[in-house]
């Protein structure tokens, strides 16, 4: 579904990620873990279209999107929740979420549903996303993304921020939206959460991609578990 | 007295209207447009020459408005063109100056080629009584005009799935491009919308009093002290401003005299840039 | 943060430190500028309308020094330079003829008021934070109140009509030539206060805070002092150029301080010469002049000549003439010198060329 090869990408001249490949097959949980500051947050703004690579090639159910800009890349058919969530702060949860359904009207049927899996958001259809916490502004993002009915969700460190329950309250969502067919791309810094919920994974380490695997084979792999779990 | 508070209320919303224009454009796109009333006086031009042309009002005056938007668009294509390439202040500093430039040049070349012209809108008919104070039609018609307008925009921005769009790039640009939004698109719209609210306060200008080939600059400085005031970037913000701003200039006119009434409508609007620099509803970085 | 110092860069390029040069190598280029000037009224000399352009040539170069001075230095942007060259000029003629002080005294008088508002302007700027737009809107509505309080005492300044300024009116003031060379040595002295000002401690401490306020803020430099330093010695020139001119010129009215008139035409002088150099001011403002005076029998028309300068001159060449002939000049130069240094490997080589960039900066 998304193929990445050869991709590098940085600022002002400078790469911050060289030579990235991956790829996430359909109905998959990928998730890409490593450090602060190994690159995964330039890697997916490259990948969404918020970055501009400077080499490497991003295709998306075969068709070529290297370079796109985001505002067209979103409309494939891939949902994006950044890092920081980039909600519209004095515009209520309706309008945030109907404004996810653009340039279409928001369709009813999914919007019950976003509402079904986070019923907070129900509740407080009519605040603004600006006074909310952090968990319900996730939970409001995560939301807005499903608004356009993307194929793959893309989400950058869905944990931070947030208190443990609600984290694992995320991922809750995230593997009932799996069940009902959406793939899933995921970059965590909180590996154990990413590892229980992901079929394979990549490990970035600065720059470049280091390790791959299962997440079987991640979890066993020593220098994994001693970077990522703890594991001395 | 009453009457002073109705002229105000008159003047003041035609300033809010422009300055609204003005305030959206910065608002969304990072940008000053210091041409803008002279943007305002071309439109006013156009709908003279129709006039004279022998043009009935009505067309006459959408062929104004239709000139005011495709001068917006006009900018959005040209002179801004480099500006975008910029960002924060660097892109407001340049687009102040290019505009500038602009300003310049319509100003010098409407003012050396018609000199004299002027665009006056009649509205025939007796005074009408608000209030105890008989009102000429032509402001009650300004301000009928000034005030659906304003509606039309409310409408627009919180009903409408495109004026949702637009709020949404205001808000947070980058999670507008994330929910499929072209930010340039949007600002493309909103310049051309601008110059449409600027044409139609000049029309709506001249129910009131002559617009000549001078009074471009008077209207930008006006637009972006309102603007200012109100809160760059807030359209309420705006026309709040406008209306206090334009009751305190007649108010002050009337029991002092024009100059010093402008010295202290100019003080309140530099006293309110340096109490609360984020302007009457601005938002607080 | 970072859009800030873009701000600040796109508009003043920031100029080299120089390596301390003697004094004579500060001297000698203002003398023979000086010289080249003062040769004008032999050519213009017999024509009282041309001497009267030139005079107001010269003030206009004070004015853009004065201004230089507080925006190139600082970043702050004054857009009241008519409005504090108008407080001198004004302040000055009213304490003459109504109040019946000696001109001097009037001058000096008027000078110090200006300073003062110049000062307090920049203070309030500082405390407020006020960022380049910002203080750019408050000194505008001082500018148009300035106007407006002109017109609105009509009895002491004339309103619409202006006044007369009786005061010097039978000395040497009035005469031709004199005027001139009076002027031109107010813009040597300008330009020698402009130097010393950028070889002081407060010159160092100036570039520094240009260039990145947060680091010079972090080296111990007190932004805040230092911009009002520039702004009270800024305001000071247009003070006195401003008044001095006045009793050159025998009558004043609105628009010989107006926004309009000076504000505009002193952003656009700066502008071409460069903005923050020594000479940008005295290249921008003779060039001006001459072409102003050229063109005028195109009237109005002339504003469109200038709106194109405007947008063509912060297109393509933002920092100015001096600037740009300058980096020119350094890179035909520089190439040179990398050429012969071909020998020694790439690193020194380089290096070669870039000290000697530096040396010739300018």
């Amino acid at each position: 579904m998304l193929e990445v090869s050869r991709l590098a990408a940085g600022y002002q001249g400078n790469d911050v990620v060289r030579d990235i490949a991956f790829h996430v097959d359909p109905g998959e949980a990928v998730m890409i873990i490593g450090s602060n500051g190994a690159g995964k947050t330039t890697l997916f703004r490259c990948v969404i279209g918020l970055l501009g690579p400077s080499s490497g090639e991003v295709r998306f159910e075969g068709t070529d999107i290297t370079g796109m800009p985001a505002q067209r890349v979103v409309r494939l058919g891939i949902g994006f929740v950044p890092a920081e969530r980039r909600l519209f702060p004095r515009m209520t949860v309706e309008e945030n979420l109907s404004l996810g359904a653009y340039p279409r009207r928001p369709d009813p049927e999914t919007l019950a549903m976003v509402m079904d899996l986070f019923p907070r958001l129900a509740e407080r259809k009519r605040q603004t996303a600006g006074t909310m916490s952090g968990g319900e502004q996730q939970m409001l993002a995560v939301g807005r993304a499903l608004m356009s009915k993307p194929r793959l969700l893309v989400l950058d460190e869905p944990s931070t921020g947030l208190a443990p329950l609600l984290a694992r309250a995320t991922y809750e969502a995230l593997r009932v939206l799996r069940e009902r067919g959406l793939t899933v791309l995921v970059a965590e810094q909180q590996v154990p959460l990413a590892m229980a919920f992901s079929d394979r994974g990549y490990v970035l380490e600065n720059g470049r991609i280091q390790t791959e695997g299962t997440s079987a084979e991640l979890a066993a792999n020593p220098d994994v578990r001693r970077a990522y779990l703890g594991v001395t | 007295m009453i009457a002073d508070i109705l002229d105000g209320i008159v003047l003041g919303l035609q300033f809010g209207l422009l300055a609204a224009g003005l305030t959206l454009v910065y608002g969304l796109g990072g940008v000053l447009n210091l041409g803008y009333g002279q943007m305002a006086v071309i439109a006013a031009m156009a709908v003279a020459f129709a006039r004279d042309a022998g043009v009935p009002p009505l067309p006459a005056v959408g062929l104004g408005l239709l000139a005011g938007g495709l001068l917006g668009l006009l900018l959005d294509r040209t002179v801004l063109r480099p500006v975008y390439r910029l960002r924060g202040e660097a892109r407001v500093l340049l687009s102040l100056l290019l505009t500038l430039g602009v300003s310049f040049i319509v100003d010098g070349y409407l003012n050396w080629r018609y000199p004299l012209k002027a665009l006056t809108l009649h509205i025939g008919g007796g005074a009408v009584e608000i209030l105890g104070v008989p009102m000429r039609r032509g402001s009650l018609v300004a301000s009928a005009i000034t005030l659906v307008t304003v509606a039309a925009l409310f409408v627009f921005f919180r009903r409408t799935s495109l004026g949702r769009a637009v709020r949404s790039v205001i808000e947070d640009e980058e999670g507008a491009r994330l929910v499929g939004i072209d930010p340039s698109r949007m600002l493309r719209l909103i310049l051309v919308l601008s110059g449409v609210l600027a044409a139609l306060v000049a029309v709506t200008r001249a129910m009131v009093s002559p617009v000549d080939v001078k009074s471009g600059l008077s209207m930008t400085v006006f637009a972006l002290i309102v603007t200012v005031v109100g809160g760059l970037g807030s359209v309420y913000g705006a026309l709040l401003a406008g209306i206090i701003l334009g009751i305190v200039n007649v108010v002050a006119a009337d029991l002092i005299g024009t100059y010093i009434s402008l010295i202290i409508l100019l003080g309140a609007a530099a006293l309110t840039i340096l109490i609360r620099p984020a302007g009457l509803l601005g938002v607080k970085e | 943060m970072s859009d800030r110092l873009t701000g600040g860069t796109f508009l003043i390029g920031g100029t080299e430190v120089r390596s301390s040069r003697s004094l004579a190598g500060l001297l000698i280029p203002i003398a023979v500028a000086g010289a080249a000037l003062a040769l004008v009224p032999l050519r213009l000399g017999n024509s009282r309308v041309l001497m009267g352009v030139a005079v107001l040539g010269l003030a206009y170069a004070c004015y853009t020094i004065g201004f230089n001075v507080i925006f190139g230095s600082t970043g702050q942007l004054f857009l009241c330079v008519g409005a504090l060259a108008g407080i001198g000029g004004y302040g000055a003629a009213i304490l003459a003829d109504t109040v019946g002080l000696p001109i001097v005294t009037s001058i000096l008088v008027a000078t110090l008021a200006a300073t003062l508002v110049g000062g307090l302007l920049s203070f309030v700027a500082v405390r407020r934070s006020l960022g380049v737009i910002f203080t750019g809107i408050v000194t505008l509505i001082f500018s148009l109140s300035f106007e407006a309080l002109v017109f609105g005492l009509g009895d002491l300044t004339g309103g619409d009509t202006g006044r007369l300024i009786k005061s010097g009116a039978d000395t040497f003031l009035r005469d031709r030539i004199p005027p001139y060379y009076l002027m031109l040595a107010l813009v040597l002295v300008f330009l020698l206060v402009h130097e010393l000002l950028r070889r002081s401690h407060i010159g160092w401490a100036l570039r520094a805070l240009r260039d990145d306020e947060v680091a010079a803020e972090l080296a111990g430099v007190d932004v805040a002092r230092y911009r009002v330093y520039a702004a009270l010695i800024g305001a000071a020139m247009l003070g006195l150029a401003g008044s001095t001119y006045a009793f050159t010129e025998g009558r004043l009215s609105p628009t010989t301080y107006g926004f309009g008139e000076v504000d505009v035409v002193v952003l656009v002088m700066l502008a071409f010469g460069g903005i923050g150099t020594l000479f940008g001011p005295i290249v921008g403002s003779v060039t001006f002049t001459i072409v102003d005076e050229i063109l005028i029998e195109f009237g109005q028309l002339r504003h469109v000549a200038y709106g194109i300068l405007i947008i063509g001159l912060f297109l393509r060449m933002p920092r100015g003439l001096i600037p740009t002939v300058a980096s020119l000049w350094r890179r035909v130069r520089g190439l040179d010198r990398l050429g012969a240094a071909k020998s020694s490997d790439s690193a020194a080589g380089k290096l070669e060329a870039v000290s000697s960039e530096a040396r010739s900066a300018e």
